[in-house]
């Protein structure tokens, strides 16, 4: 929830190298659940996302993406298949982080692709949920659309609260491992 | 050369969106999904509202979704091209699945489901053509894997045709069953209040009140109003039900800042809400706890609402209390009087008593079996009749009000029926109902009786129409052992008959007196009838029954001649002339041209306009309280509460202070836009009275017998 601390976690990146949430203390990060098989996140990559991810890391922001698809389920990807998606989507992330076991995403509450986190240089959550208000896979619906997760930045760039903290995810189911 | 040109650009003209059409109706499908647009009923009427469907058929393994896909997913969306005029409405959403995933919930369909759309039709429409109904259906389907969007375009060429028109038999039934399952308001009145991340609901009133609503979910129409996943607990009281909800992440970002509104599914049916933030309800919950929903368990309310077996002997019992109060109402009297006749003939011979009694009652279930399959019968084949259905009709109100005159006639002594010679020689009372009088005595109590509304009625009957038709039967069957029940138990009592007194002078001005109800029923049907056809057709009725009634005091004299000895023929003949001619009157009155009816009808002074949704909604809009009135001239309670509690200046001082917009809904003559609306508050008959408030979801459903209080406190702010 919005106004909560971020829990901690550390994850293994496309390179292989472990990323932790804590490397990034005093930054701005987003968290961005994906799955480049769903509809709703292709409408996305058909090239809004990618700029958004590049004009966050112009300002210093540090974009995380994140596969919660579980081993054999659509999206996952791990090794050299992981390096090849930030290639083959042309994403501007930070880093692909790996989530296989989906731990991380249900600690996050992700519940669609694509879902977004926003969290401030205090490590508070100030942004939880859909990036727009189109909840659709449609891609002439990127125009008009009120960028959620764009205005939450610009708020927290400039020390404002977050006027929209909330917004309702939509999309795919996140691919999670059966809970055991 | 040139006119063979132009008719080639003609024929190409007239024949293209012809041959395109043609390439779009039908099922249209992909490797998940099959879609077709279909029609509820065979044909549409000019200016009438018809309903079309997308039918989905969906490969095992995949599902498309509710208005609110839960946890992920989207909503079938639809893009409609129409003909100029043609407007379609927003989708009838059935009631959906939980379809359980991985930690998350989503409300949506699997196999085969149908999303009805209502249909305006412009007046212009020209019956004998056909309108071409075109439709982009955006599908998602997903399944645990992985999400499809699929775009079919799909066509239905609708024919017009005047006349109601029965149902499609393919797939009819199923589209009807959705609407009637779906969007029931109902007057339930719900709360919402929001702490600690917990959303409780509440909500009282109507379907809802008196018994265990079984498991009971509620489906919000917004994402993040509640965690989809999260279990829903709660418990029932004497007035409703309490949900404990685990709040979703837009409320509990954003806190409760208007109504939640959504649809309540129980073992009752399901329930569309509007939740408006506040206290919870009183008597909504100490009763007992809610049944536990597991997943495996169908969604409540997802079957026929009505079909339970608790539902199906409450709607009994109801039934026959229904039937038993119906003998209170005013519609009764006129036949009771026949009753009372009979009953003080045969009170001293108990087999006779006994005999006739049982025949009464053989008489009373035999209509209301026939009724009851004919109201039935006509719904399956998609007419839109409700329960006095038979009243609606000028022939047959001109029929029973002849039919009244004539027993009016016997009562009065004019002549006999079944005497014969000996019967007229001994006492004149003794062979008025024999047997078959009995029966028939049963059959129009009935048929004049019945299309009355008693309450408690209105349940059984709204219940009996939505079940299966055995189920159905025995409701209308417990119905007519009500209405029957006094008198059997009395003539079935020796002990209570010897008390009456012995048989003697008396009876004979009683049965005189009597007559006098008889003509009253009379002069009723002949004033429904007047109001259904107009001021000719009313003056052709009266000439029928003067007629007849000359007609029938020469074949009284005939029998008078032949107890005497004599042959009586030519008054025999003459009476017999005089029927037919009676008939022949009838028939022309029946087929009188009818007349537009006139404005403000039989109200007094209280203004009034006509009943539509439309003016319901303005009338809201504008913040005005709307009291509506559904009535019939031939509802004889429908006119005494107009009489005693709605015309009163008690009742017009509140309408005034309160701004109340007075709406009548006339059912008088068939209208289906009305017997939809009853049938929406779960009602088949009337009077139905309901009162709504600016601000509140649905409208409170009055009694059915009114007080001027009950009205004035009604109306209160």
């Amino acid at each position: 929830m919005p106004g909560q601390a971020a829990p901690a976690f550390t994850l293994i990146d496309s390179e292989g190298a472990p990323r932790s949430l804590a490397d990034f203390r005093g930054k701005i990060v987003v968290l961005e659940w994906t799955n480049e098989g769903c509809p709703y996140v292709q409408k996305h990559y058909s090239g809004a996302m990618q700029a958004l991810q590049r004009e966050a890391a112009e300002d210093g922001i540090v974009w995380l993406s994140v596969i919660s698809s579980a081993p054999g389920t659509q999206g996952h990807v791990e090794g050299e298949s992981a390096r090849s998606w930030k290639t083959r989507t042309k994403a501007n992330a930070t880093h692909l982080l790996l989530d296989p076991t989906g731990q991380v995403g249900r600690a996050y509450g992700a519940k669609t692709t694509p879902d977004m986190r926003i969290i401030d240089r205090e490590g508070r959550l100030v942004f939880v949920g859909g990036i727009d208000d189109k909840p659709t896979n449609d891609v002439a619906d990127l125009q008009g659309a009120t960028n959620f997760v764009r205005a939450a930045l610009d708020d927290v760039m400039s020390d404002r609260p977050v006027r929209t903290a909330f917004a309702t995810p939509y999309g795919c189911s996140v691919k999670y491992a059966d809970e055991a | 050369m040139r006119r063979l040109f132009r008719l080639l650009i003609l024929l190409t003209l007239i024949l293209a969106p012809a041959g395109m059409a043609a390439a779009q109706t039908g099922p249209q499908r992909t490797d998940e999904i099959e879609a077709e647009l279909v029609s509820m009923s065979r044909w549409a009427t000019p200016g009438g509202t018809t309903v079309v469907a997308v039918r989905q058929k969906i490969e095992p393994g995949w599902h498309t979704y509710w208005r609110n896909p839960g946890d992920s997913g989207g909503p079938t969306t639809l893009q409609w091209t129409l003909p100029t005029g043609v407007k379609a409405g927003d989708i009838v959403w059935p009631l959906p699945e939980r379809q359980r995933l991985q930690g998350l919930v989503n409300y949506g369909y699997e196999g085969a489901v149908y999303l009805p759309v209502p249909v305006e039709i412009p007046a212009s429409a020209r019956p004998g053509s056909t309108l071409p109904l075109r439709v982009k259906a955006l599908f998602l389907v997903c399944s645990d894997e992985m999400c499809i969007p699929r775009e079919l375009t799909l066509g239905l060429d609708l024919p017009i045709r005047e006349g109601a028109a029965p149902q499609d038999a393919a797939h009819g039934a199923a589209i009807a069953r959705i609407l009637e399952q779906a969007r029931r308001p109902a007057g339930i009145t719900a709360r919402a209040t929001l702490e600690n991340g917990v959303l409780t609901l509440s909500a009282t009133g109507g379907p809802l009140a008196g018994g265990d609503p079984g498991p009971t979910y509620f489906f919000p129409f917004e994402s993040g109003t509640i965690d989809h996943a999260g279990a829903q607990s709660g418990s029932w009281g004497p007035n409703g039900l309490t949900l404990v909800l685990t709040a979703g992440g837009k409320m509990a970002a954003g806190g409760l800042t208007g109504p939640v509104a959504g649809v309540l599914a129980t073992s009752k049916g399901a329930f569309e809400i509007t939740a408006q933030p506040g206290a919870p309800l009183p008597g909504a919950t100490g009763s007992g706890a809610l049944a536990p929903l597991d997943d495996a368990a169908p969604t409540p309310g997802a079957s026929a609402p009505a079909t339970g077996w608790i539902v199906f002997a409450q709607a009994l019992v109801f039934a026959l209390l229904g039937g038993l109060i119906l003998n209170l109402m005013p519609c009764v009297f006129p036949i009771l009087a026949m009753k009372a006749a009979a009953l003080a003939a045969s009170a001293h011979d108990a087999r006779h008593a006994r005999a006739d009694g049982l025949a009464f009652l053989a008489g009373v279930l035999t209509t209301f079996i026939i009724l009851a399959g004919a109201l039935l019968g006509l719904r399956a084949a998609g007419e839109a009749v409700g329960w006095g259905f038979q009243l609606q009709s000028a022939p047959v109100t001109a029929g029973l009000a002849l039919l009244m005159l004539a027993v009016a006639l016997n009562l009065s002594g004019v002549f006999h029926i079944g005497g014969g010679l000996q019967g007229v020689g001994s006492g004149p009372l003794s062979r008025l109902p024999g047997g078959a009088g009995s029966f028939f005595t049963g059959a129009l109590a009935v048929i004049v009786a019945a299309p009355c509304t008693a309450p408690f009625m209105a349940f059984a009957l709204g219940a009996a129409l939505l079940m299966p038709w055995p189920m159905a039967l025995a409701v209308f069957l417990m119905l007519g052992l009500g209405l029957a029940l006094p008198y059997v138990a009395i003539s079935l009592t020796p002990r209570l008959l010897s008390k009456l007194p012995r048989p003697g002078a008396w009876m004979d001005r009683l049965k005189s007196l009597l007559a006098f109800p008889m003509y009253g029923a009379a002069l009723w049907l002949a004033w429904v009838f007047s109001n259904q056809t107009g001021a000719e057709g009313l003056g052709l009725l009266f000439a029928a029954g003067l007629a007849g009634a000359t007609g029938l005091w020469l074949v009284g004299a005939g029998q008078g001649e032949r107890a005497l000895g004599r042959r009586g023929v030519i008054h025999t003949i003459a009476g017999a002339a005089l029927l037919l001619a009676m008939l022949g009157a009838a028939t022309l009155a029946a087929r009188a041209p009818v007349e537009a009816p006139s404005a403000d009808a039989g109200t007094g002074e209280l203004s009034s306009a006509p009943w539509s949704a439309q003016a319901v909604q303005t009338a809201l809009s504008e913040g005005r309280p709307v009291l509506v009135n559904f009535t019939a001239d031939w509802c004889v309670t429908c006119k005494i509460n107009e009489r005693t509690s709605l015309t009163t200046p008690g009742v017009k001082r509140a309408m005034e202070q309160s701004r109340a917009v007075y709406l009548i809904g006339d059912w008088t003559r068939r209208d289906d836009a009305i017997t939809a609306e009853l049938q929406r508050h779960g009602r088949s008959g009337v009077p139905l009275y309901l009162l709504y408030r600016p601000g509140q979801a649905g409208p409170e459903i009055l009694p059915q017998l009114l007080t001027e209080g009950v009205v004035v406190e009604a109306l209160k702010p």
